[in-house]
């Protein structure tokens, strides 16, 4: 259980009892996905931001399981996050890009080697196990980064708008990929302003407005 | 906006020409940049001249040294803008000459007060100098007194030459031990290596980044180095070491170009140059020795100086060997 | 690669521009050496290996600039790596503007700087005592060569490489701190695929500049064993007036480095020397799992080396400055010298980058109709200027004008456009990165709205120009202010500039004098950095497209 309580965010410094640009306060149980909507410039990369570590807070709670996160930097908080874009190494192939998420040192055993081939076969990327990233087309390359995340097994899943610019056919097969890890007992925290994603994935849903979710 | 526009380029053309304005008869002379430095002899020179001939304008272009004056003549030709060369040295003479660019000078020499004889027709000295190692007496209290002895001195001596293929200091030194020891030279030059620190391209480096800052006991300079210091910063700590063999000796020239629009003007000029009011700027503003006798107007600083012996090759010898002196000198010491 | 349409291209004027500046600086170039030898009667190549002290300087010219290049390189590797890794600490933004003014600092301040630290006398020197190991004398012979090339270049190098690894998307950082990749996986994904473009051309620019180097080989170098090509080139120049000769040393040197930036063109992208003005993303506590633990010493000691490196011999320059301003001339000349040295530097700095836009826009739209070799040409002309030695450059041009050449005005002109000419690899260096500008997309959205010449420019590309633009006038500017070898090529009139000013007063003995005009020089150099950054810092208010970054741009809508 993601319990998230009073997360503020400032951009610039400000004085104590001031109302903060950002705050957050939610749940999110495991197998669960919550759909955040909004229009952009609400602050859904903040939210996101904030839970994975890559931005400050300036205050507030958040624990999964009742173990503190604030304190854990972004490698062991147990998140996967999916951007948009640029979630693959230009330079890496295919098969080490979704190794990372199993060896982040790159040393990966012939145990692991195989069930990176068998997860690339499994999601229909057989064929191209040792392709750079600017050799697939978009959804392609989502799929590898579904797959990173599928494999890596961390509980928590931030979906960062993943599925902008695909087609429906190409975003059928990735919501597909979500929906394993949904029923693996996976948290989803799925950013998006495209109803057909959230109708696909969420189970529940909320707004952003002025810095607060409703 | 259109009124502006003529103004500022005005006000740039003055700011870029120094303010110099151009009078009917102007004297164009060519020199060395410190020359015509605002402390340097230049000044005073060209106010002195300027009041003494009424309606002329004396203009100096300088150049780095006195090499880059030759160069520039020999680029230039009988085009050149100069009507006067000021700073080409003994050694430089000779090509100078073979330029037949140059006219005689037409200025009686008796005035003249040189360590040497002095009859040529078309380079007229102004100042002279002898180059030596200026020491730094709080590094070294018993300078070398002759050059055998500088060749003995004990490992921690160390020197600060200058190029001979770039400076003209460096290039008096390879006349000097040439003429000291002839054939033997390259071999002098190898036991001297083991004294030497570095050798700089230029004077001002030797002098300014390395001795300055404290860098070796000695520099390969002038003989009147030490009058500097002692005039005007009021300091004994720099002085010049004199060696019994004797120093090769620096004469600088004026000389006024052949075809000359201002024939008159260039030699009122160069006779100009052997009065006191252009040689009392010498000693302090050039910092060497007068070319003539200046009585009181020397700066007592100057009785202090050493009186060496004074070494020197005829300019057409110079001419003749240096380019082979260059290389005998680079293969005894490039390692 | 995005097919472009028939009517981008439409327009030739930006190739006709390319062209003239083209022709400009090649025929600059190339026909100063081509009066040189035109001039000179008979080439002898077999000079080059015949005489054995020709082929020692060479073979030594090789060796030192190839040593210096190596470690310059070598090192800044691992110092732009630390730097990235800490981003933020007590000196950081003063230790990267020190880094990006190293390349602008006269080599006779810098070598002033580097005798007072180094010396045998130096700063340095009860260290070196106590440490013993060091030889009292390191900075004179291949030693202090190198420690000095690696003083100019190695900052720069770390700079443009700590740039590169700060343009590296966002998300990708992100993912490698979440992922929690290790120093070596991070190396291979992230690090390394952006550091190897790059050096390929610095690399080259960096041995170009150790092979032409002058004052610093002479003066370091220890004796004639140690000498460059342009030393045996300045020989034969002056002293010799063996334009044969000269022209066969240029004639070498041009061959030899216009041979090795071929093949660092052919290859690599386009390192920018533009120092972006995108502020770093606000970091973290963690933000990566290699900056924790022991890596802190590591990174600490190689910043503390570039610090050591590169902060005392400025700081020596500023020290002797300070104490030589009472001993400044108390005449009028200061103020003016320093005013024409500004006025001249502009006017270069104006036309380096005139011809540096004209040349890129040229190659650019050489490259948007699929002509990449022309391009190449194109862009590597303006590089031509970097391996010709400013004295052949100046000879030449002398011979080529000769005729019409008074003393005075046109000297001033003559030299503003030398300068012009040779800050010109360095102003192209930074608007490279800078103009592609507008992506295809944007280009096809422009088109279609039909905004289109000057409307274009207004909105769409000078709001991402001004930036780069500034950076490159200050460079350039820069280059041009603290430049002595020109001007002292051309003589001059009794009305001197601020470098001219420092060697008349060098060659008068006032050296504390001397020390100041140098500070000053110094100080006017930052000052131009300064005052440039200062008034294009604010981004103008319709360049939507310029805003730093989301998370800012995030707050400030509604």
């Amino acid at each position: 259980m993601l319990d998230c309580h009073d997360l503020t965010f400032h951009y610039q410094r400000c004085d104590p009892g001031e109302i903060p640009d950002f705050c957050f306060t939610f749940g999110l149980a495991p197998g669960e996905c919550l759909a955040v909507e909004g229009p952009s410039g609400a602050g859904k990369s903040t939210l996101l931001g904030l839970l994975a570590g890559f931005l400050e807070p300036g205050g507030g709670r958040l624990t999964w399981a009742g173990q503190d996160l604030l304190a854990r930097p972004p490698w062991e908080r147990g998140i996967t996050t999916v951007f948009q874009d640029h979630n693959l190494f230009d330079h890496l192939p295919v098969w080490l890009n979704v190794g990372l998420g199993l060896a982040p040192d790159m040393k990966l055993s012939g145990d692991q080697q195989a069930r990176i081939r068998a997860g690339l076969a499994e999601v229909g990327l057989d064929g191209l196990h040792d392709r750079l990233p600017d050799e697939l087309s978009g959804g392609q390359r989502q799929r590898v980064a579904l797959l990173r995340a599928l494999l890596r097994g961390a509980p928590l899943l931030l979906l960062d708008e993943p599925f902008t610019g695909l087609d429906d056919a190409t975003r059928q097969g990735l919501w597909a990929l979500v929906r394993r890890q949904k029923a693996a007992g996976v948290a989803v925290l799925l950013v998006s302003h495209d109803r057909d994603d959230i109708e696909a994935l969420a189970d529940r849903r909320c707004r952003l407005e002025t810095g607060r979710l409703v | 906006m259109t009124p502006k526009l003529p103004a500022a380029g005005l006000a740039l053309a003055t700011l870029l020409a120094g303010g110099a304005a151009h009078a009917d008869r102007t004297l164009t002379v060519y020199t060395y940049e410190s020359f015509v430095a605002e402390w340097g002899p230049g000044p005073g020179i060209e106010a002195a001249f300027e009041a003494r001939c009424g309606d002329c304008d004396l203009e100096f272009v300088a150049l780095p040294g006195g090499v880059d004056i030759l160069q520039r003549l020999r680029l230039e030709g009988q085009g050149t803008a100069a009507d006067v060369v000021l700073g080409l040295d003994m050694n430089l003479m000779a090509e100078a000459r073979a330029l037949d660019l140059l006219a005689p000078h037409g200025v009686d020499t008796a005035p003249l007060a040189l360590p040497i004889d002095w009859n040529d027709d078309t380079f007229l000295p102004y100042d002279w100098g002898h180059f030596a190692f200026v020491y730094d007496t709080r590094q070294l209290d018993a300078p070398p007194d002759s050059f055998e002895a500088l060749l003995e001195a004990p490992e921690d001596v160390k020197l600060i030459l200058q190029d001979p293929r770039t400076s003209v200091t460096g290039q008096g030194l390879m006349l000097w031990i040439r003429k000291l020891y002839g054939e033997r030279a390259p071999e002098i030059w190898a036991r001297l290596d083991e004294r030497v620190l570095t050798v700089t391209n230029g004077w001002s480096q030797a002098y300014f980044s390395l001795f300055m800052n404290g860098e070796a006991p000695m520099v390969l300079s002038y003989a009147t180095s030490p009058a500097y210091h002692m005039a005007v910063e009021g300091s004994d700590r720099y002085q010049a070491a004199e060696f019994e063999e004797g120093h090769y000796l620096q004469v600088e020239t004026a000389a006024m170009v052949a075809n000359t629009e201002q024939p008159e003007l260039a030699r009122d000029f160069l006779a100009f140059v052997l009065t006191p009011d252009f040689q009392r700027h010498i000693p302090l503003g050039n910092v060497m020795n007068p070319a003539i006798e200046l009585g009181d107007a020397l700066p007592g600083v100057f009785d202090r100086l050493i009186a060496p012996k004074s070494l020197t090759f005829a300019p057409e010898t110079v001419r003749e060997h240096r380019r082979e002196w260059i290389r005998e000198w680079l293969n005894a010491v490039a390692r | 690669m995005t097919p472009t349409s028939r009517w981008a291209t439409r327009s030739r004027w930006p190739l006709g521009w390319g062209l003239t500046a083209f022709v400009a600086v090649v025929g600059l170039g190339l026909g100063s050496l081509g009066a040189l030898l035109w001039q000179a009667r008979a080439l002898h190549p077999a000079m080059l290996w015949e005489e054995p002290w020709l082929a020692a300087v060479l073979r030594f010219t090789l060796w030192q600039a190839s040593l210096s290049t190596l470690l310059s390189i070598g090192l800044a590797v691992p110092v732009a790596l630390a730097l990235a890794r800490r981003p933020r600490f007590f000196g950081r933004r003063l230790l990267l503007r020190a880094m990006e003014l190293s390349l602008v600092i006269p080599s006779l301040i810098a070598l002033f700087g580097l005798v007072a630290v180094h010396g045998r006398r130096g700063w340095v020197a009860p260290l070196r005592d106590w440490l013993g190991g060091l030889p009292e004398d390191y900075l004179y012979g291949l030693s202090g060569i190198v420690l000095a090339h690696v003083f100019y270049n190695l900052p720069l190098a770390a700079r443009l490489m700590l740039q590169a690894l700060e343009q590296a998307p966002a998300a990708q950082w992100r993912l490698a701190g979440q992922l929690g990749l290790t120093r070596g996986a991070l190396w291979r994904a992230l690090e390394w695929p952006r550091l190897a473009p790059l050096l390929p051309r610095l690399a080259a620019l960096v041995f170009t500049l150790c092979f032409t180097s002058f004052a610093i080989v002479m003066t370091l170098g220890g004796g004639p064993g140690a000498s460059t090509l342009e030393v045996a080139l300045y020989q034969a120049m002056k002293f010799d007036h063996d334009l044969a000769l000269a022209a066969l040393l240029a004639l070498t040197q041009l061959t030899l480095c216009l041979a090795l930036w071929l093949l660092a063109l052919s290859r690599g992208g386009t390192p920018s020397l533009a120092v972006s003005a995108r502020p770093a993303a606000i970091a973290p506590r963690w933000w990566r799992r290699d900056a924790l633990g022991a890596s802190r010493v590591v990174d600490a000691c190689w910043l503390v080396g570039l610090a050591a490196l590169l902060l005392p011999p400025l700081a020596a320059v500023l020290v002797a400055g300070a104490w030589g301003l009472p001993e400044l001339p108390r005449g009028a000349s200061l103020a003016p010298a320093a005013l024409r040295s500004l006025v001249m530097a502009l006017g270069a700095g104006l036309g380096a980058l005139a011809l540096a836009v004209a040349l890129l826009v040229g190659s650019h739209w050489l490259r948007a109709t699929r002509r990449p070799l022309s391009a190449t040409i194109l862009e590597g002309g303006g590089q031509l200027i970097l391996v010709i030695p400013a004295l052949v450059l100046g000879t030449g041009l002398f011979l080529l004008l000769r005729p019409q050449l008074g003393s005075g005005w046109q000297g001033y002109a003559l030299v503003v456009l030398v300068n012009a000419f040779m800050a010109l690899p360095f102003a192209m260096q930074v608007v490279r990165g800078a103009l592609p500008g507008l992506s295809a997309q944007e280009r096809r959205l422009a088109d279609q709205f039909g905004v289109r010449g000057a409307a274009r420019v207004r909105w769409l590309i000078w709001p991402r120009l001004r930036r780069p633009l500034a950076l490159a006038l200050a460079y350039a500017m820069t280059l041009s202010l603290g430049d002595f070898s020109v001007i002292a090529l051309f003589g001059s009139p009794s009305a001197p500039t601020l470098p001219m000013l420092l060697f008349q007063q060098l060659g008068g003995y006032r050296w504390q004098g001397a020390a100041a005009t140098a500070l000053l020089l110094l100080a006017l150099v930052a000052g131009v950095f300064a005052l440039l950054d200062r008034l294009t810092r604010r981004p103008p208010r319709h360049a939507g497209a310029f805003s730093p970054s989301p998370e800012i741009a995030d707050a400030r809508l509604p």
